[in-house]
Formats: structure tokens, sequence, C-alpha cells
């Protein structure tokens, strides 16, 4: 007599909570995870009370003689996005706060995807992702979302440490014309933002699979590309449209490039 | 209906090909025993059967679905190289995370059934990375054992056991067979081992299936020889060549008569030429013996 034997059926949803279940223990485990969030949180309080101790000195270039004179930060806002001053131009220019301001954080995401992508080739975990998990879609989407948590995150982490070094170095909190609205459309914008770099870095990594410095490499040159646009795209001055513009385009390249990297799964080796 | 069954499967990489038109018949409650050389291509059959790699041509079909099938994959569990573990976390959180990735209901009452299985509940708490080679190899069975898989492919699970793990890895496998559903696939060097659990054996050379047989077939086909020693060896080995087809002396020291005949008949025939036989006995082959007949061409 042939012996009957029954599986149960696996949904999408299903599939989905068990995956996302996975990388969100994992995320929470994970060491890399929390430095990230404390280097967010550090950077802005550091930045801001190094640079207002330091406002006003002069540095003399040896070599030239040139002097170059130290501005430190005027306003606490300076490190989430451009302010217009009083007569109309934009208040921070391209000067060490402008290069180490919260959009800082669109690049130091790429090393905790890139890290935690790589690990699960590296340790072999993939073959017992990928074993019983048919549709590679599932990986895509759940990493991308992890991603874009933790990328949420930083930036939050970020915000309330900008708002910290302000306090601590006695800096204004005023925004000129603008209202706290348009700081919640300006971080908002931020965090919808993010899966456009966390889909770029996902297929990077993807694609690498264990090769980690590769990915890093990649990820980090990639995200380049596009990492001007990001003061542009979302202003301390953000309306509603910021934010639509930033889901619209956040869409479509999570879809996009997630479909890619799905299909790098599909056609290459996993082990 | 059999639990795993390929048709044509090839593998090329680049212009090499790992695999070249294999088919294997996997049939249900079996253990599977797929012996061959290092690199005739038995690890990339196995990655190809758990999806892991994909196949350049030929079919797959496990429990009569497409190897596609997210249902029947649901239920694979795999030891392939090496236990898939993340050396930062301990066992426990590993065992937890591959709990998660099945969607395991009550995970924790099922982590510690499966760790009691192969005796490492009271390392639970050990970091991978800590773990010994032996204790690693049993988290990674542990692993492949959760969520009662009905398909179970193993390569080398055998690696770095001591001699109390081989013994329980044996009545682990006899136990999953026991109600014919569930089948194990196990690629294994320590052919003594495997001949002890196996109930089908598959040979793989350059790629291809040399030939699959069921254990009682590997019986009959092993052949019965005679082992003998006696007074004086080297005129024992000239006066048996001169009688029988096929005389060899093995690593023991004892000299093997393979051809058909009685250890009376060659007691007699040595007596009567001079020579006292010592010690004499009946004997079969081994599946590491047949295997490495089979490798050189032997019949």
């Amino acid at each position: 007599m042939e012996v009957a034997v029954k599986f149960p059926k696996n949904n999408f949803g299903k599939r989905m909570k068990s995956m996302l279940k996975v990388d969100f223990r994992r995320m929470f485990k994970s060491r890399l995870f929390y430095i990230l969030i404390a280097c967010a949180l550090l950077i802005p309080i550091l930045m801001t009370v190094m640079m207002t101790m330091m406002d006003g000195s002069v540095s003399v270039d040896p070599q030239t003689g040139v002097e170059t004179v130290i501005h430190g930060p005027e306003n606490a806002w300076q490190s989430i996005g451009t302010l217009p001053t009083a007569d109309g131009a934009a208040m921070g220019g391209m000067d060490v706060m402008a290069m180490c301001n919260i959009n800082m954080m669109f690049m130091l995401v790429a090393v905790f995807i890139c890290l935690f992508i790589s690990d699960d080739f590296r340790s072999g975990y993939a073959k017992n992702l990928f074993t019983v998990r048919v549709k590679k879609g599932d990986y895509v989407i759940s990493k991308n979302l992890a991603g874009f948590v933790c990328g949420a995150l930083m930036l939050i982490a970020y915000f309330i440490g900008s708002v910290l070094g302000g306090a601590i170095a006695g800096l204004s909190f005023d925004l000129y014309g603008l209202t706290a609205v348009n700081l919640v459309m300006c971080m908002l914008s931020k965090i919808f933002l993010m899966p456009v770099f966390v889909s770029i870095f996902t297929l990077i990594s993807v694609a690498a699979k264990q090769k980690t410095w590769l990915a890093v490499c990649g990820s980090l040159g990639g995200g380049m590309l596009l990492f001007m646009m990001v003061s542009m795209i979302t202003p301390l001055g953000s309306t509603v449209l910021n934010v639509g513009l930033c889901i619209a385009g956040s869409a479509i390249f999570a879809f996009g490039l997630g479909a890619v990297s799905k299909q790098v799964l599909k056609k290459t080796s996993l082990v | 209906m059999n639990a795993v069954e390929i048709k044509n499967l090839s593998k090329n990489f680049g212009a090499k090909q790992a695999v070249c038109g294999l088919d294997m018949t996997v049939p249900m409650g079996a253990i599977y025993g797929f012996i061959g050389e290092n690199g005739s291509g038995k690890s990339t059959t196995e990655k190809m059967i758990c999806g892991l790699i994909p196949a350049s041509g030929g079919s797959i079909k496990l429990y009569g679905k497409d190897y596609t099938d997210i249902d029947v994959r649901a239920r694979v569990g795999v030891l392939i190289e090496s236990p898939g573990c993340f050396p930062g976390l301990t066992v426990w959180d590993n065992m937890m995370l591959q709990a998660a990735n099945l969607s395991i209901p009550n995970a924790e009452k099922e982590v510690i059934k499966v760790l009691k299985t192969v005796r490492m509940e009271g390392a639970a708490g050990n970091k991978y990375k800590n773990c010994s080679l032996g204790m690693k190899q049993r988290v990674g069975i542990a692993m492949a054992l959760l969520g009662d898989p009905t398909l179970l492919v193993l390569d080398e699970p055998l690696n770095g056991l001591d001699a109390d793990g081989m013994r329980i890895m044996r009545e682990v496998f006899t136990d999953i067979i026991k109600d014919g559903k569930r089948s194990i696939i196990v690629s294994s060097h320590l052919l003594g081992e495997l001949q002890k659990v196996a109930t089908h054996y598959g040979i793989i050379r350059h790629g291809k299936m040399i030939c699959e047989m069921t254990s009682d077939e590997l019986d009959a086909s092993c052949r019965t020889y005679i082992a003998l020693q006696a007074d004086e060896m080297s005129k024992t080995k000239t006066l048996l060549g001169c009688k029988y087809s096929r005389v060899e002396e093995d690593e023991a020291g004892y000299i093997r008569v393979y051809d058909l005949t009685t250890p009376e008949d060659v007691v007699t025939y040595l007596y009567e030429n001079g020579v006292t036989v010592t010690e004499i006995m009946t004997d079969k082959i081994g599946l590491e013996e047949y295997f490495i007949d089979l490798m050189k061409g032997g019949k």
C-alpha cells in the first residue's frame, strides 16, 4: 500500500512572518546594530559640542601660510538640514558639519546591510534558509525591511543626538520661519527615502554574497552616486510633497531593485 | 511514489561538467547512502536537490512534485558541508533562529527535544564558535532534524563524531524512517558506518550514477571469500595461486581466496601439498571493498 505524505500549505503571510522573525531576531541580537545606533546618537553630540568649542579658532597651513577660521554651528538644526537665515540665504555650507550631518546615516546603514547579508552566506546559514525557501522574494523583502528599520532608527537616533548636542552646546533652536511640521516632514521624508539606499545596498550585498569587502566598497560607491540628492530632496523646509516624492521614489527603487535582487538569488549559487 | 526522483540531471561550472546525466531514485522510507570519490559530484547533486545551486539541465522531483514546490521544500532538513550557524550566537540562539525559520510552534520545546536527541542539551548555552568539531556537527544534525523534516539531506554528517555520536546517529536515522514516509540521503566516506544503516545505495563517479541498489542487492553482490593463515605463507600463496583464479594477501596478513569453494576443499588441498592451515574463516567483502573494487573497474 502506498504511503501518503501530506505537506502543510505555506502561504505568503506564513513565510514572511517566519522570515521577518529570523531577521529581526538576528538584528536585535546583533552587536553591530547597537554600535551603529550608538554612533548615530553620539556623532551629532560630539560634533556639535566640539565644533562649538572650536568656533572662531584659526588654523594656519604651515606650507602656504593660509589661515582658516573654523566656524561652529549657529543653530541646533544645522546637522539635520539647511536653514534659511534672516536675510534669505541658506545657513551652513560644505564644512565638517555639512559632511557629518544626518545624511551620513544613509551611507552608514550600508555597513549594517552588507554585514547582515554577507553573514548569512559566510556562516552557511543561507543553506538553511534557502533549502526551505523556494521564493527568494521573501528573503529580499525581509532584508529590505530590516535594513529600513535599522536605517530609520539610526535617523531617529541622530535626530535625538542633534537635539541633545544643541542643548549641551547652548545653540539656538530657532527655525527661521519654518515650523515644527516642516521638521517632522523633513524627518519623515528622510526616513521614507531610506528604502532607496537600502534596496541598492541589498542588491549589491546579495550579488557579492560572502565577499563582505566587495559588498561594502560597492555599496559605498553606489550610495555616493545618490548621496548628494538627499539634502536636495529632504531639506529642513520639507512638506508633504517631499514625503510623497520620497515614498514614490522608494517604492520604485524597492520594487525594481528588489526584483533584480530576487533574480540574482535565483540564477546564482547560494553557497 | 518516491521521495526523490532525478532524471538526466546535469550541472556545469564553466567548461567543467560536475554532474552529467545523473538519474537517481530515493524511495520513501529509505536511508540512501550516496557514495562517491572526492569531486565525484555528490555535494553538487545534494545542493541541487536542496535548490542551493541551479541545475544546468534535467529534472528533480521530491515526493512527486517539482523540487521548487514551496510546501515540499519547507519540509527538507539539510546539513551540507558545515552547519549553518552564526559563530557569535549561542547554540540555543542558533537553534531558535532555525526554529523561527521553520515556523515551528512550541519552538523551545522542540529545540530542547532535538538537542536532547543529539546529546547537546548541556551545551545549549555555549557560543557556537567555542564548540568542538564534534559538537558543531551535532548542532548541525540537530538543526537538520528540527521541524520533523520529511526529507533529510546530510552531507558527511558523521565527520568529527565520536563512537557514541555515531551510534546515536544510527539510532536517530533508523527511528526517522520507521513510519515509511520519511527518507534520508546520507553521503559519507565512512562506508563501514554507512553500511550499518543504509537501506539503499547510489554510487556516483565523474558526475554519473554508476549503480543504484538496495542493501540486500549489495549483500548479494558482495563476494564471499575464504581467509586463511598457514605455517608457510609464501608457499601457501603460490599453491593456492596455481589452483584458484583470484588469490590475494590482505592488510592483516591473511591470504584470501575469492573463488567459489569451501574451506574444507582448501584445507584438504593444502594438506595434500604439505601445508598446515593454522586459521581459516569465511567472510564477505564489505561496502568499502565493494566500492573500491567498483572504482577500480572490478566486478
